[in-house]
């Protein structure tokens, strides 16, 4: 006299917000078995079982064919067939169907926009990927470059997606959402040659903040900016670090568009800052702004992911001392940043490249430089750093010392080295 | 002046007209009269001759000065007194009052000049019964300015129409005396048409009497119209108060009037008569204070809308547009003996300037009228052929003339069956092609839909090509209430569903005006596109230009029921593609896109972007270069979807 089981529309991918059921293998009543098929999903891209947990009777509150929303309950089962309410069979409200013909069966001539037309020749993408399509528009043609990195190489191995199922008893298994699953595809494309490597170089930031925070409007006391400006600079030196491995040559992109990573609870993206090289500072900053708030609010398009030929990632806020980046789908390196050591006046910039393409010689050569430039920015001059300094007892500022006579260094009641003006020591 | 005695009876007619005309004017300056009325005191024996003498069988059309008439008919006090009392009880329910009044074949109108058709169609629908009966109009002298008038002597006369006009000349319009305004002569006017005219005075009820009578009969027994000048005087204001009329000239008619000469001279009977009178009105009154007014939900209850139900699949049919319209009136006439076709120029050969009404003055010849160039005649006769139970179709011959027939539309059709309080309804329907596209320019292309639709109580239907026109005529011929009917000039010469866009779904709804939708066999509509009639043709035709140059896939919705969008449907696609574009023939400014913007942003609760393309604010040119210009065209509206939507 109980609920076993309870099978709700899970959520497979973030566009499916509705499923179809595309078998339901018993009726309403009968008797079913652990790991029995009991109710098949069908998704915009594959199709999904569910097995019983436990044997007893189901009930289905359901029918095939029909759409449903995600966390709907479409099926029961009870421990007893009296449980079961026949007098109900699909409670469940349906989601209305347009289409009253069965669009599986569609093989008629795809209608290409000449936007999707232009992007497939770019990306040298043949139109056969889209048999079966109505009609392909630019979106169409993006969505698949970005769930598939192997389409441009026409090769469609292992994606996750096809990787085939075990049923153990001892595991739990939780559905890989489309967006991980994207992800894993993207960064399989050069990862799993296993020829990347990785090479770490720190940087002493000692007053490296100086000069830059009055250039910043925004990102203060960050290194991202700085990193894109200088880095995009230097890879005009090293063109096989702005390229990717295409089957059996190197391409060099033309272009350097770096592209930064983010991640705040949207997913993982990759933005362009297109021409960075040719931006300023602030322009670049503005850029990381922009493209944030775009993130953020949903209005991303197509030409802010696409086109990337460098990636930067930026973990300095995580606290890490040292990661190794993946590199990117159609990239031949990435550069990752670690949080700056406070203590030590340093953070640790990380570049994982791939092998096929070049070594790590010109890897640490290429990090080499890039520290040089980034560590030009401390400030030699020391006063001006000082400027900052602040006395622990009423925040005043050595700047706004018009006593004109400077601050003492001192040890705080908790035993912390700190500066403390004339006014405050002399007790006034 | 003779003043021979007449018969008691009339006197006691006379004289009930007037003291319940009386108790109106006391009634309303006590304040329990809503609303004016309009006496007729010192005209009463023109209501007695003529709508006192005519059969239960005939019909009379009155004006706002229409008591009497009424009286003298229905014989119905009780009921026009609950009537201006605002009652439930009131012969049309307190909806109409003292100038909307409509019982057993008597109907009265506020509009001047507009109930003439109207009579001339309801007596043309007695000629086709072959019942024996005719009709009666009574108009003012003031009304002698109306066009409509004018349009339906020559209508009446031109085809022997049993009507009767009995034009009550009472020397003043309103405020103003009639030297003012009228021009030549009365009588010969109706005689330029060559309808015999007669001539008498309401100060000679017993001459008056006799010679209506005798004008009755001609008609009758002729089946041939008539027109009678009453000469006659009100005694009191044109309504209630006001009246800049010279004392010492309404004192001079007072002393000529009958009733108040019978007073003086039969003193014991006047009295008696009018005590009896008074009385019964008195008692009729405390009886009618008790009734209750009508309930809103009797007069109005907001119809439950219909969800559409199933779609289907629509297939070509290698036939044009205007066969299948012909080929559906010749059936029809055929087949159903209350149909009648009228309009200009339609008799065969030449069939009408479209060949809409091909073969039909062949097929059915009594049935089949061809006008004079009378679009206000054309509808009223067309109204009054409805109210008399046929089923006309009028036809204008181009969608611009469809202003000449307006008031026809608005102040008659739309409003009887609700001012009438659902006693009579008016199931007319009137066609007419619009649009541009052949260079006829300024006054031969343009898009009035704006103006038709949002017209109470009437639908307004767009053909298209891409089903059968015959389905939407068989629905519109079931309808109990008036439509209009947008036909298209382009369309008429093309096949049903001759192009179909590749990759698309086309399908309809199996409702009695069926939406079409035309989607993307696979894919998710990225832009809703709502247009009907013929620019709905043209945006089927450019379907894939739209998607190939702009990357938007569109879905287009037509509605054909234009006055009463399928905004559900819209909604729905709507919900998937974010973007709305209605494209209308017509300008933009007050129009047709507005009113479906207004309806879905009521009913959908997300966000969308919603634009309007449309023709320029400017009459349609003739040269083609122009006209292509500011008619949407193919290039404007890619252009526009560019610029609105990506
Ligand atoms: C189309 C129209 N225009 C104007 C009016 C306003 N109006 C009502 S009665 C009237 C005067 C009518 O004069 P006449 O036809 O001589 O009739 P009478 O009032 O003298 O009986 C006018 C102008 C109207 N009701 N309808």
């Amino acid at each position: 006299m109980a609920l076993l089981q309870e099978i709700k529309v899970p959520l497979l991918s973030v566009n499916d917000t509705s499923l179809t059921i595309i078998d339901t293998p018993f009726t309403s009543g009968e008797k079913v078995d652990t790991g029995q098929v009991i109710v098949v999903f069908e998704t915009s891209k594959t199709s999904y079982e569910v097995t019983a947990e436990t044997p007893g009777y189901i009930q289905y509150l359901c029918s095939n064919g029909d759409d449903y929303e995600v966390n709907e309950v479409v099926v029961k089962i009870f421990s007893d067939s009296k449980d079961i309410d026949l007098s109900v069979e699909t409670p469940v409200k349906k989601i209305k169907k347009l289409a009253p013909i069965n669009t599986k069966e569609w093989s008629g001539e795809t209608q290409f926009s000449s936007g999707a037309k232009k992007l497939l020749e770019e990306n040298e993408l043949s139109s056969d990927l889209f048999k079966g399509y109505d009609f392909v528009s630019k979106e169409d043609v993006m969505a698949i470059m970005v769930s598939s990195p192997k389409t441009k190489k026409n090769k469609l191995a292992n994606s996750v997606s096809q990787m085939p199922k075990q049923t153990r008893l001892d595991i739990i298994d939780y559905k890989i959402s489309s967006g991980k699953k994207i992800e894993i595809d993207y960064l399989s494309d050069v990862q799993q040659a296993g020829l990347t490597s990785t090479v770490h170089i720190y940087v002493d930031t000692a007053f490296i903040f100086g000069h830059l925070n009055n250039a910043l409007k925004a990102l203060k006391n960050s290194i991202l900016p700085l990193v894109i400006y200088e880095s995009s600079r230097l890879l005009k030196k090293y063109p096989l670090l702005n390229a990717f491995y295409n089957s059996d040559s190197i391409s060099v992109y033309k272009d350097i568009n770096p592209g930064f990573a983010i991640d705040i609870g949207k997913g993982l993206k990759v933005l362009n800052v297109k021409n960075a090289g040719e931006l300023s500072i602030q322009h670049i900053e503005e850029k990381i702004l922009d493209l944030s708030g775009k993130y953020l609010d949903d209005k991303l398009e197509l030409e802010h992911l696409t086109d990337i030929t460098f990636t930067i990632t930026d973990l300095s806020a995580e606290g890490t001392f040292l990661f190794k980046p993946l590199v990117n789908f159609m990239n031949s390196s990435i550069l990752g940043i670690s949080s700056i050591d406070t203590k030590l006046n340093r953070c640790v910039l990380s570049m994982t490249f791939d092998h096929r393409i070049t070594e790590g010689k010109l890897v640490a050569g290429f990090l080499q430089e890039l520290k040089i430039r980034l560590e030009s920015y401390r400030s030699d001059n020391q006063s001006l750093m000082n400027q900052d300094v602040m006395c622990f007892k009423c925040r005043k500022k050595l700047k706004d010392d018009l006593a004109d006579v400077g601050f003492s260094k001192c040890i705080t009641p908790k035993g912390d080295e700190a500066y403390i003006c004339q006014s405050c020591f002399k007790g006034y | 002046m003779t003043n021979n005695p007449i018969h008691h009876r009339h006197i006691k007619t006379a004289l009930t007209i007037r003291l319940v005309e009386e108790k109106f004017l006391q009634l309303f300056s006590e304040g329990k009269l809503n609303g004016t009325v309009h006496t007729c005191v010192g005209q009463e024996f023109s209501a007695l001759a003529f709508a006192g003498q005519l059969k239960k069988k005939d019909f009379v059309f009155s004006n706002h000065r229409c008591h009497g008439h009424y009286i003298a008919f229905t014989d119905d006090v009780r009921g026009l007194l609950a009537e201006l009392l605002g009652k439930e009880t009131g012969t049309c329910g307190g909806i109409g009052s003292s100038q909307h009044l409509c019982n057993n074949n008597f109907f009265s109108n506020g509009i001047q000049g507009g109930i003439v058709p109207v009579a001339a169609g309801y007596a043309l629908g007695n000629k086709l019964k072959k019942n024996g009966a005719i009709g009666l109009v009574y108009i003012g002298d003031g009304t002698l300015g109306e066009g409509a008038l004018y349009e339906t002597m020559n209508i009446i006369s031109k085809w022997e129409i049993p009507l009767l006009i009995v034009c009550e000349n009472n020397f003043y319009a309103q405020s103003t005396a009639q030297q003012v305004n009228l021009a030549g002569d009365i009588e010969s006017r109706a005689a330029a048409f060559g309808i015999n005219t007669y001539k008498g005075y309401t100060s000679s009820p017993e001459e008056l009497l006799s010679k209506a009578e005798e004008v009755i009969s001609y008609v009758r027994d002729e089946c041939k119209p008539a027109f009678f000048l009453v000469e006659t005087y009100r005694l009191n204001p044109h309504s209630k108060g006001d009246d800049d009329r010279d004392p010492a000239e309404i004192e001079k008619f007072r002393n000529n009037d009958y009733l108040e000469i019978f007073q003086k001279t039969n003193p014991v009977y006047y009295n008696q008569y009018q005590t009896e009178i008074t009385n019964e009105i008195d008692v009729l009154l405390s009886d009618i204070f008790n009734d209750s007014d009508l309930a809103l939900d009797k007069y109005y209850s907001p119809k439950v809308p219909v969800e559409n139900a199933d779609w289907m699949a629509l297939d070509p049919i290698g036939k044009r547009q205007v066969e299948l319209l012909n080929t559906f009136f010749k059936d029809k006439m055929v087949a159903d003996e209350l149909t009648v076709f009228i309009g200009e120029d339609i008799l065969s050969p030449y069939g009408g300037a479209f060949k809409v009404a091909k073969d039909l003055s062949f097929i059915a010849p009594e049935r089949t009228f061809s006008t004079p160039i009378s679009e206000s005649a054309i509808m009223g006769i067309s109204n009054g052929l409805a109210l008399n139970g046929f089923k006309p179709f009028a036809e204008i011959m181009f969608g611009d003339f469809i202003t000449l027939a307006f008031d026809q539309i608005v102040n008659h059709a739309s409003k009887f069956y609700h001012m009438f309080n659902k006693k009579v309804s008016c199931p007319v329907v009137v066609r007419t092609p619009m649009g541009g596209r052949r260079g006829y320019g300024p006054t031969h292309s343009q898009t009035l839909d704006k103006f038709l639709i949002g017209i109470d109580n009437v639908k307004t239907v767009a053909l298209n090509t891409f089903f059968d026109p015959a389905v939407l005529y068989h629905s519109i011929s079931s309808e109990i209430h008036p439509v209009i009917v947008i036909e298209n000039k382009i369309d008429y010469g093309k096949k049903i569903l001759n192009h179909q866009s590749p990759n698309y779904y086309y399908e309809r709804t199996d409702d009695l005006y069926p939406v079409v939708r035309v989607r993307p066999i696979l894919s998710k509509p990225t832009l809703t596109i709502v247009s009907y009639g013929g620019m709905a043709d043209l945006i089927n035709t450019i379907l894939n230009d739209i998607f190939v140059e702009t990357d938007l896939k569109p879905e287009l919705i037509i509605p054909s029921l234009i006055s009463e969008m399928p905004v559900h449907l819209i909604a729905d696609s709507l919900e998937e593609s974010g973007k709305l574009l209605f494209v209308e023939e017509g300008s933009a400014s007050g129009g047709i896109g507005a009113e479906l913007a207004a309806q879905v942003a009521e009913y959908t609760d997300f966000k969308y972007v919603f634009r309007r393309i449309a023709a320029l604010p400017v009459p349609v040119p003739s040269v083609k270069s122009l006209e292509n210009l500011v008619i949407p065209d193919k290039n404007r509206i890619i252009q526009e979807i560019k610029y609105y939507f990506t």
